[in-house]
């Protein structure tokens, strides 16, 4: 069975690029949030293995978005995502419990990279 | 990947950014300490340079990425949101909102932005005017020193500019179709009443809500109409793509790009627009061997003629390729067992040609000069009827082609002829009716087994409006036989009906399930005494 995803993005956009870049490579997307509070209500009924988190999010701090998963879904895999710009995020969110994380700019490369090394 | 999918995402998605973060801008012209605004512009900065960078609009990226920057030093509080600050990002959102709109336009290159990044980068607030002046940002607002074309006065004009044009989302302007629409609907219901109750006082408001009804008719659908251009920006890049893949060398012509035609319609016609392109340099069109032979330049010509004419647009898609055989798809539609060979042999030359158009006539696996034109053929015609328009096919063998698309200016508020037909009241788009003729008995006779009757110098066949439409027949039939003469895509009939009532404008509906699956029935409304009336599309019946 294909592993399930959750994205959580502001920008339709980058939602829609996410979708298409791992819906060809086996992953499901079963839920798509553009907050966090929409993300958090989402998580209440679903249960994705993987979820993809856009670090900046208009109504919370991504940081205290990614705690809250890890203590409703501690068996989710999260993975950041984010500019390199951010790094010192990007090491606190890998403390905190992320799995991985994608630079943004992203290419489909980077996202399937990260995304295969949570199977490792 | 391709990320061409996307950019039209893009460009909306950007347009929304850009839209939100002048808004802030002005918002904290009034409040330069306001928080949570900073935050929100330095995202939608952010996200405007992460789409970007993902699309690979490197100019857009660096830009954004600078303005996210200057944002940054202003939360970080190195920096106070200053005027000057303010005209800065405006000029940024400006540039950017270019920018969208060359690459909406898949044109290239994108504006230079490098000045303007330049002055981001060593931009220092004036220590003295870095706390916020009361004052409005207006012209009047005190002698500051500045020279003609500082950021200032282009602020100013950037104003007075966005005030003389608003952008209206697409939704809002089909509402205000539909609710004039309405209001035309109600006009008849008011006018019906006045007459029964026999209210004289009435006529004037009456007429004046008419004449104010029809102005504000006009004025919505002015709103709406976009210029041909709008469609056509693509055509030349498809025509040369698909010229070049078939090994042909074509030229394409647009003449009368200006003209305008309501947005709904522009959106519904670009499809089959590509598909007569497409077929014209598939099909239409020889290669450059065959051109020669035949004594043509080898290059082909595609031309595409915007005409307006009233009430109606005409587009026509022509080429100068082989042309078409009417008598070989005669043959060939007996061969489908779509004609028997006796309606072959009778067809008139215009109605072969459009035999084309028949669901099934040909199929993309069967490309020939006698039947590859009919690939997709059957989904413009269609397209063009439900729009209450008209398609007529012209072709000479070893000239070219032409399709013309005879379309009405605006979709669903209509002129239309009113007639009864057994139990049913019925709407003729004026468009599609040549003329209303009252035969006398004795001007009808029979031709090869046809009714018909003679009309300047032609044999007209006759058809019954009730039969066509399974509707009882008149009782006890008088001497005049009222008839609508109809003419589409090349073919005339004279359809025999009940009555005929009047000319009224209307409000047109789509029909419901199941209602949408009558071929013949394109749309319905309701009159001033509260009945329903259904859109005929006479092309169906002729």
């Amino acid at each position: 069975m294909s592993a399930t995803v959750m994205i959580v993005d502001d920008a339709v956009f980058m939602r829609n690029i996410l979708r298409a870049i791992i819906k060809d490579k086996g992953y499901t997307v079963v839920a798509e949030a553009a907050s966090g509070i929409e993300a958090m209500r989402i998580l209440h009924d679903q249960d994705p293995d993987i979820v993809i988190l856009d670090i900046i999010l208009p109504d919370v701090n991504g940081l205290d978005l990614l705690e809250s998963i890890v203590t409703v879904r501690p068996q989710a895999k999260v993975v950041i995502c984010s500019s390199i710009s951010q790094e010192p995020i990007i090491k606190k969110a890998l403390d905190h419990g992320a799995k991985a994380f994608i630079q943004k700019p992203f290419t489909p490369e980077k996202v399937l990279a990260a995304l295969e090394s949570l199977e490792a | 990947m391709d990320m061409s999918p996307y950019r039209d995402l893009f460009v909306s998605e950007s347009r929304n950014h850009l839209a939100t973060f002048n808004e802030l801008i002005v918002q904290l012209e009034d409040n330069a300490f306001d928080r949570a605004a900073i935050d929100e512009m330095f995202r939608h900065a952010h996200s405007l340079k992460g789409m970007a960078a993902t699309m690979q609009f490197d100019a857009v990226t660096a830009l954004a990425h600078r303005m996210e920057d200057l944002l940054g030093r202003v939360r970080s509080e190195e920096i106070v949101f200053c005027r000057a600050l303010a005209d800065l990002l405006l000029e940024g959102s400006d540039l950017l909102s270019g920018m969208v709109s060359v690459i909406e336009n898949g044109e290239e290159p994108l504006a230079d932005a490098t000045s303007l990044i330049e002055r981001m980068v060593s931009f220092t607030p004036d220590p003295l005017k870095s706390k916020r002046t009361p004052e409005p940002a207006t012209a009047d607002a005190g002698p500051e020193t500045m020279v003609a074309d500082s950021p200032q006065s282009r602020h100013q004009f950037r104003q007075s500019d966005s005030f003389k044009s608003v952008r209206v989302k697409t939704e809002t302007l089909d509402r205000l179709v539909n609710i004039t629409g309405e209001l035309i609907t109600t006009r008849h219901r008011l006018m019906d009443r006045a007459r029964r109750y026999d209210a004289p006082a009435l006529d004037e408001p009456l007429h004046q809500l008419s004449a104010l009804l029809r102005e504000l008719r006009d004025e919505v659908f002015k709103s709406r109409m976009l210029p041909f251009a709008f469609v056509a920006e693509r055509f030349p890049r498809l025509v040369r793509d698909l010229a070049r893949k078939q090994g042909k060398e074509v030229s394409l012509q647009i003449e009368g790009k200006e003209i305008e035609l309501d947005r709904g319609i522009l959106g519904e016609i670009t499809e089959p627009l590509v598909h007569l392109l497409r077929n014209a340099v598939d099909h239409g069109l020889e290669c450059p061997d065959a051109r020669i032979a035949a004594g043509k330049p080898p290059g082909g010509l595609v031309k595409i003629t915007v005409a307006r004419d009233k009430d109606h647009v005409d587009i026509t898609v022509a080429d100068d390729g082989r042309g078409m055989d009417p008598t070989r798809l005669a043959q060939k539609a007996v061969e489908k067992s779509i004609l028997t060979p006796a309606q072959a042999y009778n067809i008139s030359r215009q109605a072969a040609l459009m035999l084309v158009c028949v669901p099934g006539f040909s199929t993309s696996a069967e490309v020939s000069d006698v039947s590859g034109r009919g690939v997709g053929m059957d989904v413009v015609r269609t397209a063009v009827h439900v729009l209450g328009g008209t398609l007529a096919i012209e072709s000479e063998t070893g000239r070219g082609s032409r399709f013309i698309l005879r379309l009405p200016i605006s979709v669903s508020i209509i002129h239309a002829l009113l007639v009864e037909c057994g139990k049913l009241t019925l709407a003729f788009p004026v468009n599609t009716v040549s003329r209303t003729i009252e035969l006398r008995r004795s001007d009808i006779f029979e031709e090869a087994g046809r009714k018909v009757f003679a009309l300047e110098g032609r044999h007209i066949p006759l058809k019954s409006l009730n039969r066509l439409l399974d509707q009882p027949l008149p009782q006890g039939a008088g001497p005049i036989v009222p008839t609508i003469v109809s003419e589409t895509g090349g073919a005339m009939a004279g359809l025999i009906t009940d009555r005929l009532l009047r000319q009224e404008e209307i409000f047109v509906k789509p029909l419901g399930i199941p209602l949408n699956r009558m071929k013949n029935l394109t749309g319905g409304t309701i009159t001033g005494d509260g009945r329903i009336v259904f859109v005929v599309d006479a092309s169906t019946l002729v």
